[in-house]
């Protein structure tokens, strides 16, 4: 470990061109699919949480059933769609951060919705008896509930991060690993655990784990001030 | 904010806890595992260009026929032209000499030549998708060519780099305009069912111009006596008879083919697991790639069989690729 971790260190300070490069298409790739996400999901939570209409137990087991869609079945998925063969072939997307993206979004929206979901769920009954007692309509008292779910959205938002900041599977597949292109951090540490250089993808690891740190630390410090 | 430097601080003293307490790992070991055997006649291993034939027989995931697919065939003759002139060839067979003091690649004494004038990048051609095997990649030799032909012409090659198998599958979904592998069989399948076809000046499709050589590695103290075999199919033997450890790639890749080959017929080893069920106490499937396949041979003090310019690569730095 302790030559992983001197290793680590060492690469962050020598700013090695191809670390930069797996750097920043990992921060577009994650925060773009999480901030997706969160927008699609958002919305589909709270409606599924504070609304009763027909058809919302399907819905939810559906969506709860997505939460645990593999990565790499998700990947194999987008794969075939967008394959020199696939249907979608014309929108030459296969081995690019886009196509990642949308991969990412299909993996994470149905966390960001359970999520919300189960907020929603918790308060929506009280919230409804005093937006009743307010007299307040039906679009109202939905920004009273988004309001009401700051917290929860940013917990959601940490969640939607996390994953797609940790995801390999789908990524792999979609992307290719290709080197300047499509390689982000964890599919750079497959790579080098499939050359054998394990030590070197435990310092990718490490420098992974940082990212996530600081970003977890700094939302958090963000919905505490939200919390209070 | 002083909750946030607290455990900043916190994560730094961990690590500098960790980085002067720790055991320090035996990262740059010296590597027991060495070449026991090599340079034997059924140890050559061809690597081969092939351009993807943009009338092939395509068919999608259900099998149904798909005829417009797109392939950059200007993109995948330029750089097949480049590779296989002076220039281009000149530079595979120079690589690695200067840093491990042996040749990795050699050319073939009737490869194929190309003068053809190569074209600079236009928008529609410039991007080249070359599928390919991770020897030439984890050798460092595709990091060492294509830098100099995408300097010269202005092209961008996205290199997908996996096993002979996947990479090969991946040109028949499609993705890949060319491919360099080194499984012959595979390669002759490919051009017969139409994924491949002769591009103008050359004489066949399967454009075989290097080779190196796959080397029969394994403990130092050699407990079945590789050294002194023959050949390698007697070496081989000498290993299946002794049940002494060997790591098998297991992932269709060359070298797995290659392997697979080289046992003693009537003990029967294909791909299908079930082909070597009984022999699982010494024969190791690990479907990893070499480098990691390497790294449990290294531990295990097993056999294997890898090509030379991924194990002097791999001894070149200290046990890791």
């Amino acid at each position: 470990m302790s030559s992983s971790i001197q290793k680590a260190i060492e690469l962050i300070l020598s700013a090695d061109r191809e670390l930069l490069n797996i750097l920043s298409t990992t921060a577009r790739l994650s925060l773009t699919s999480s901030v997706i996400a969160l927008l699609l999901g958002v919305p589909l939570g709270l409606l599924l949480g504070g609304c009763r209409f027909r058809g919302r137990g399907i819905l939810l087991v559906l969506n709860r059933t997505l939460m645990g869609m593999p990565p790499v079945v998700c990947g194999l998925l987008f794969y075939l769609l967008f394959s020199g063969v696939g249907p979608f072939r014309h929108m030459r997307l296969l081995f690019t951060v886009e196509l990642m993206i949308l991969a990412q979004v299909v993996l994470i929206t149905p966390i960001v919705t359970g999520n919300m979901e189960t907020a929603a769920a918790g308060i929506a009954p009280a919230l409804r008896e005093t937006a009743l007692g307010l007299g307040l309509g039906r679009g109202r008292r939905l920004l009273l509930l988004i309001r009401e779910c700051a917290y929860p959205i940013l917990t959601a938002y940490l969640l939607a991060f996390a994953r797609a900041i940790a995801e390999v599977g789908a990524v792999a597949m979609v992307g290719g690993a290709i080197a300047w292109k499509t390689n982000v951090m964890t599919t750079a540490i497959m790579q080098y655990t499939n050359r054998g250089n394990f030590s070197l993808g435990i310092a990718l690891g490490l420098i992974l784990m940082l990212l996530s740190l600081i970003v977890n630390a700094a939302l958090s410090l963000l919905q505490r001030r939200l919390g209070t | 904010m002083k909750k946030l430097t607290a455990i900043l601080l916190i994560l730094c003293t961990l690590l500098a806890l960790a980085g002067c307490g720790g055991a320090p790992r035996a990262d740059s070991l010296v590597v027991d595992t060495c070449i026991l055997m090599e340079a034997d006649e059924n140890m050559i291993n061809n690597y081969s260009l092939l351009a993807v034939n943009p009338e092939a027989p395509f068919v999608d995931a259900d099998g149904n026929a798909v005829t417009d697919v797109a392939v950059n065939t200007v993109g995948a003759a330029a750089l097949i032209n480049w590779l296989l002139s002076e220039e281009g060839e000149a530079a595979a067979a120079e690589y690695g000499f200067a840093e491990y003091g042996e040749h990795l690649f050699y050319l073939k004494e009737d490869r194929p030549i190309s003068t053809a004038e190569i074209p600079a990048a236009t928008e529609e051609t410039k991007l080249i998708r070359l599928s390919t095997t991770t020897s030439v990649n984890d050798s460092g030799l595709l990091g060492f060519l294509l830098p100099l032909f995408t300097e010269k012409y202005g092209y961008e090659v996205d290199v997908y780099s996996t096993g002979t198998g996947k990479a090969i599958s991946n040109a028949k979904m499609g993705n890949a305009d060319l491919i360099l592998v080194h499984s012959r069989s595979d390669e002759e399948a490919f051009v017969e069912d139409g994924f491949s076809y002769v591009i103008e000046g050359m004489d066949s499709a399967r454009l075989n111009y290097m080779y190196n050589y796959f080397v029969l590695c394994g403990p130092s103290d050699d407990p079945a006596g590789v050294r002194e075999a023959a050949s390698v199919l007697d070496a081989f033997r000498a290993i299946a008879e002794g049940k002494y450890r060997f790591i098998s790639r297991g992932d269709a890749s060359g070298t797995h083919k290659k392997e697979l080959k080289l046992w003693p017929e009537e003990l029967g080893i294909t791909a299908e697991a079930e082909s070597f069920a009984p022999y699982a106490d010494w024969y190791v499937s690990a479907n990893a790639g070499m480098g990691a396949c390497l790294v449990m041979a290294e531990e295990m003090h097993a056999y294997i069989l890898t090509d030379k310019a991924t194990f002097l690569t791999f001894v070149a730095n200290g046990g890791v690729l």
